[in-house]
């Protein structure tokens, strides 16, 4: 089986804030393509894979980088000893098995490279393979997600109305106050009041957001503070370390978070 | 007990404080100083619905800070009441109660702010009957439920106030336990001198903020009275100054500009009327004004800032590479190229030598037009100069990294006096270099008159669509909304620039402003939520501009 090893054995832990998991079950039903889009650190990859878990398919990952070909996407020729071997892509492999294919940040790949999931996401559900001479026509387990943070402010990152419009979305924010200490409290291994504290103080940077912060603290900042808290660092002390510094350079932001992460301990 | 001669001047912390009062409480209300008062250490805050006043001097950060993040309990938790017809001791006390609740409240959400709170509550229990010696001890015992007075009243006070603290959620508790004990209080021989009573302790406002007077009280007859806090202010000075251009017409008006510089009409250009849903056509005439010039920017920038912009721009312009495929010459071999070349010999085909590849650094397809705003309203102070003084810093430290790395930009100025003098001063066009004649244009710039934005920005348009390259951004800076002094209705202007926004975006030029005041909800009717990049602080424009730009293009 070609897709073994990109199998989910464990549940991958994942908290729904909302309707998402149903809403993804109808979309998978009928295999259209799904957008998530998010704040950077909210849960969209844990979504996924969570979702593979459930469905029982493959996930195949992708990060895209503005690097990233359409054949690094879909696959090229190999020189070997005894002539040329195809070799398919991740998103062949894909298509070509009955995976779900994940591109994770797809704003960061080339216009260019974006439009050879073009056929796949329509009707057609086919991947011409031009150097092959081959056309692919998706296996029936096949499904595309991708995932982009809507907050880059680059007029140059944003995705074509062309490939926009090829998919139904599903929005994610940052969790519900109770929600998300539930899960700092599951990831960090920490107490449920201790993750509260956490989350009080994710507030306070978000509450930053448009006055110096690009973006308030992720909920994976706060799940590295509360790891950083259970292995028994002081949480003023974990929360500087995984939340305050990395956030900002700015030495004024920089001391009216740290005050404030005092306020919340 | 606080020491006078502080060391900490509002000034040089308030923008770490007003991002703390926003990091803790969701609302960043602008921060003023008190002024016009005597003795510093009876200086209390105040606030309002728009303002928080602090002392100018205070002896620490954290006396700043627990002020604010006290103020900040009473704007997240305090209605204010009526004021009339209730006595001064009553308010006083009520006061107090509600300082002790919305404490608590914000405490349970906050708990560290105990740590903040408490160096300052530093009464000791004594058998002084004096009023202000028992409303400090009260503050301290509903602040403190560990503190034992020994006092009847001020016991009391703590043991109904600590009794139900589910009670605290509403905000008539304060009215009933405050109304109690100033009945207690009033039926006690303790005399209690309103007017110069000062709330205790120090970080705490003066309470004017809780009340509403219907009218104004009464001119105060000492400086302390703490009803003068809720006199509302006649004049917001700073509130009202920017912005203002068509309200005070520039004494040396058109004459100056033109004995300075030459004027030539080069374009009109419609206007939308909003009302009508039509353009009128050939509406505003656009005049040319190349700037005089002046003496070389004065202060040379901050060369680690010098430094910073070239880095970043440089870094912007490296950073992104472009693979040369099937090249005769190259780094590495191109796979693909090899792959075809040995398929070609083994069927006997002439194989393509071109088989390598290398990375090149990409030009970058793209135009920019730096345009700003240079109104009347641009004279304002700020930092150590004007608005426009820290524009044309900006626009220099920007353009000769820009330069260097080769980046196609254009760098001009706009204003206006009416429709058909809408004057356009080009600092540097596209095709000329950024050199000593750019920079004395750029130094000559002058800011007057009024801001009619929509016909700069059609302007810029018809400038950038003559560009070559793929993507075309227009950077407006604006230290407000338009307007002009013959368009009464200030909706005119702004939907006009708004169209004209729009007219630009149809010929795939990006338009995106820089916002340095003004109102953000007209920001972003004319532009677009996204494209609204609002700072904070004008004074850091020249730090901010070359990093917004890199955003921008990166």
């Amino acid at each position: 089986m070609a897709l073994h090893s990109y199998r989910i054995a464990r549940e991958p832990y994942y908290r729904p804030a909302g309707d998402e998991i149903a809403l993804f079950e109808a979309a998978h039903a009928d295999r259209l393509p799904v957008m998530l889009k998010g704040p950077t650190g909210c849960g969209k990859t844990r979504f996924v894979e969570h979702m593979a878990w459930r469905l029982g398919r493959p996930l195949v990952t992708v990060a895209c980088n503005e690097d990233l070909t359409a054949s690094d996407l879909v696959g090229r020729y190999l020189l070997e000893a005894e002539g040329t071997v195809w070799q398919d892509g991740p998103l062949t492999l894909a298509v070509r098995h009955g995976a779900i294919c994940y591109l994770d940040e797809i704003v960061e790949a080339r216009a260019d490279t974006t439009v050879v999931i073009h056929p796949l996401t329509d009707d057609r559900r086919a991947l011409p393979l031009d150097k092959r001479n081959e056309l692919l026509t998706a296996h029936p387990d096949f499904q595309l997600v991708v995932a982009y943070n809507p907050g880059y402010q680059s007029v140059a990152k944003d995705l074509k109305e062309s490939t926009k419009q090829r998919f139904a979305a599903l929005e994610f924010g940052y969790p519900a106050a109770p929600v998300e200490a539930g899960i700092v409290a599951h990831e960090a291994g920490i107490d449920p009041a201790m993750a509260r504290r956490v989350v009080a103080v994710a507030e306070r940077s978000r509450n930053l957001r448009g006055r110096g912060l690009e973006e308030g603290a992720s909920t994976r900042m706060l799940i590295h503070a509360g790891r950083l808290i259970a292995r028994g660092v002081a949480p003023e002390a974990a929360c500087r370390m995984a939340i305050v510094l990395p956030l900002t350079d700015d030495p004024d932001l920089r001391d009216a978070l740290a005050a404030a992460v005092g306020a919340c301990f | 007990m606080d020491g006078v001669g502080g060391d900490i001047a509002l000034a040089d912390v308030e923008r770490r404080l007003r991002a703390y009062g926003a990091a803790l409480w969701g609302s960043d209300p602008p921060l003023r100083p008190l002024v016009g008062e005597g003795d510093p250490a009876a200086q209390r805050p105040r606030f309002d619905a728009d303002l928080v006043r602090l002392p100018v001097v205070w002896p620490s950060l954290d006396l700043y800070r627990a002020a604010l993040a006290h103020v900040g309990a009473h704007r997240m938790f305090s209605r204010p009441w009526p004021a009339k017809g209730l006595k001064p001791l009553l308010t006083i006390v009520v006061s107090l109660v509600e300082d002790a609740r919305v404490e608590h409240l914000a405490m349970r959400r906050l708990p560290g702010l105990r740590r903040l709170w408490a160096p300052f509550h530093r009464v000791e229990p004594s058998p002084s009957l004096m009023a202000a010696d028992l409303l400090e001890r009260l503050a301290r015992a509903l602040f403190d439920p560990g503190f034992r007075d020994g006092n009847a009243w001020v016991d009391k006070g703590q043991r109904l106030f600590f009794e139900r603290p589910e009670r605290w959620d509403d905000s008539g508790f304060s009215l009933r336990l405050g109304g109690d004990l100033a009945g207690d209080l009033g039926k006690t021989r303790v005399q209690v001198n309103a007017r110069g009573h000062r709330v205790d302790p120090v970080y705490r406002d003066d309470n004017g903020g809780l009340w509403l007077y219907d009218t104004p009280p009464e001119p105060p007859r000492d400086a302390d009275d703490p009803l003068e806090a809720v006199r509302p202010e006649p004049v917001e000075e700073e509130g009202h100054r920017r912005n203002a251009p068509s309200q005070t017409p520039p004494a040396p008006a058109p004459l100056a500009v033109a004995e300075t510089a030459a004027l030539r009409p080069v374009a009109r250009y419609p206007e939308w009327d909003h009302r009508i849903g039509l353009h009128r056509p050939d509406f505003v005439q656009v005049i040319e004004a190349v700037p005089e010039h002046g003496p070389p920017l004065l202060a040379p920038a901050d060369p680690r800032l010098v430094q910073r912009v070239r880095a970043l721009v440089h870094h912007a312009v490296v950073a992104r590479p472009e693979r040369l495929r099937r090249q005769r010459e190259g780094d590495a071999l191109d796979l693909d190229a090899c792959v075809a070349a040995s398929a070609a010999r083994r069927q006997g085909h002439a194989p393509d030598t071109r088989v390598y590849r290398r990375v090149r650094r990409r030009g970058r397809d793209l135009s920019v037009l730096l345009l700003l705003d240079a109104s009347h309203s641009t004279n304002d102070p700020a930092g150590d100069g004007t608005v426009l003084d820290l524009e044309r810093r900006s626009a220099d430290l920007l353009a000769g990294p820009l330069a260097a790395a080769g980046d196609r930009f254009a760098l001009a100025a706009f204003r206006s006096d009416g429709r058909e003098a809408v004057h356009w001063l080009p600092v540097k066009r596209f095709a000329e270099p950024y050199d000593a004649a750019a920079r004395g244009r750029l130094a000559g710039l002058d800011g007057r008159w009024s801001t009619r934005m929509g016909a700069a920005i059609r302007h810029a348009g018809a400038a950038l669509s003559a560009q070559p390259t793929l993507r075309r951004l227009l950077l407006l800076v604006t230290d407000g909304e338009p307007s002009d002094i013959d368009c009464p209705d200030p909706r005119h202007l702004v939907e006009d620039a708004r169209k004209a926004v729009r007219e630009l975006a149809g010929r795939g030029i990006d338009v995106v402003c820089v916002a340095l005041g003004g109102d953000p909800h007209t920001h972003h009717r004319i532009f677009g939520r996204r494209n609204v990049l609002p700072v904070d602080r004008v004074e850091r424009l020249p730090d901010i501009l070359p990093a917004v730009y890199v955003r921008l293009t990166g």
